[in-house]
């Protein structure tokens, strides 16, 4: 059996090496990429769709429809590891809890854990103390890293930038308060519900712009149909459609994020983790 | 004064890149983790903070508001970095003195064994 998988990969593999010799040569201008698609979207860009930056314009409006499945693509790793992980904690497990005046630390077993207690703190079975220089610079960071990925999002159109880096920008930041406290206290401020809310609202908002095009009676996705509801002109129009599109990207992206994260840490229990 | 700010900066991009090469040749020739932790934090915050002053006093000899503006960006870097660089030096540290990581000892001190 592994002859076999080693034959098959040695054969696609000189497959692939026999055909690169067919390609067009890297940066060729005779290339049907060069002659055809490029061009156009190079001097065609800033009067169709008024957005400086052109691979923004390529990525959510010329491509529109690709980056809409790309956004779905990432919808469904988030839930194929909730599927896949994600256990009910139902079956005993312990949990440590510390008395606080004197300092002991106790095991409870089965489901008679001190909720709302004063005197009792919950603490992790790989219980790491408290780092005041750990916490104190993630603190201070936290606030730096979101401001920049709200700025990526919204400056996508003039500047390298856009949905899926400020996503995954706002994504690291929870992730980052989740390392430097604990997973609980992450899951307190932006929960699996939250998660799984946010991650098909986001798709939900570049299909539903792609819609509402259909329903004023142009093609999907054509932002252009959106300028009387937006109040500019047709191509000011696609500017912004572009805009809301990276949005709905960010969402999604950050929330799919956040949620892996919380699955793959805790091995799927959510109870307690890294 | 163009002079002098190119002066004042080449020698300090050659001052930040001479802790670039003693960060890297420590990297690879001192003898355990944490000690080679150190050339490398070493070399992220003051390698970096020598180079990047540098350059932002290279930029802002010709005072426009353009220059001043990308001086400003590079110093954010410097200052962001020298806040994060530490700090994760720390936490690596932290982490392999709980993972019950032994500092290296010179072979025959006292405290060594």
């Amino acid at each position: 059996m592994k002859i076999l998988g080693k034959i098959t990969i040695t054969i696609c593999g000189l497959l692939l090496l026999f055909f690169t010799s067919d390609f067009p040569d890297w940066g060729d201008v005779n290339s049907p990429a060069s002659t055809h698609l490029s061009p156009y979207f190079i001097e065609h860009t800033i009067e169709d769709t008024a957005v400086p930056n052109i691979v923004t314009s390529v990525l959510a409006d010329y491509r529109g429809y690709d980056t809409m499945f790309e956004t779905t693509v990432i919808l469904t790793a988030g839930l194929a590891c909730f599927l896949l992980l994600r256990i009910p904690r139902k079956d005993s497990i312990h949990r440590y809890y510390r008395h606080e005046p004197t300092g002991v630390t106790i095991r409870v077993e089965g489901d008679r854990y001190p909720k709302g207690s004063n005197v009792f703190t919950r603490i992790d079975s790989s219980w790491v103390p408290y780092d005041l220089i750990i916490n104190f610079t993630c603190r201070l960071l936290i606030h730096f890293i979101q401001l920049f990925a709200l700025y990526v999002v919204a400056h996508g159109h003039h500047s390298p930038g856009g949905g899926f880096q400020g996503g995954v920008l706002l994504g690291a930041s929870v992730i980052l308060f989740a390392i430097s406290g604990n997973l609980r206290a992450a899951i307190k401020r932006f929960g699996e519900k939250t998660a799984a809310i946010l991650s098909s609202t986001g798709v939900f908002i570049y299909a539903g712009a792609g819609a509402l095009c259909l329903f004023i009676g142009e093609q999907f996705l054509n932002y252009s149909a959106l300028g009387p509801l937006l109040g500019t002109d047709r191509i000011m129009a696609r500017s912004h459609g572009i805009l809301i599109v990276e949005i709905g990207v960010a969402m999604a992206v950050m929330a799919v994020m956040i949620w892996i994260y919380y699955n793959l840490s805790s091995a799927g229990k959510q109870d307690e983790g890294l | 004064m163009i002079i002098l700010t190119s002066l004042v900066s080449g020698i300090m991009i050659l001052a930040g890149l001479v802790f670039f090469l003693g960060g890297s040749i420590g990297m690879i020739r001192l003898p355990d983790f944490y000690s080679r932790l150190h050339s490398a934090g070493m070399l992220d915050t003051m390698g970096l903070m020598l180079t990047m002053g540098g350059m932002a006093l290279y930029i802002i000899h010709d005072l426009t508001l353009n220059n001043v503006l990308s001086a400003l960006k590079i110093i954010l870097i410097v200052v962001f970095i020298f806040i994060t660089s530490p700090t994760a030096t720390h936490a690596i540290v932290d982490a392999g003195i709980r993972a019950g990581m032994k500092p290296w000892r010179k072979r025959g001190s006292e405290a060594g064994k």
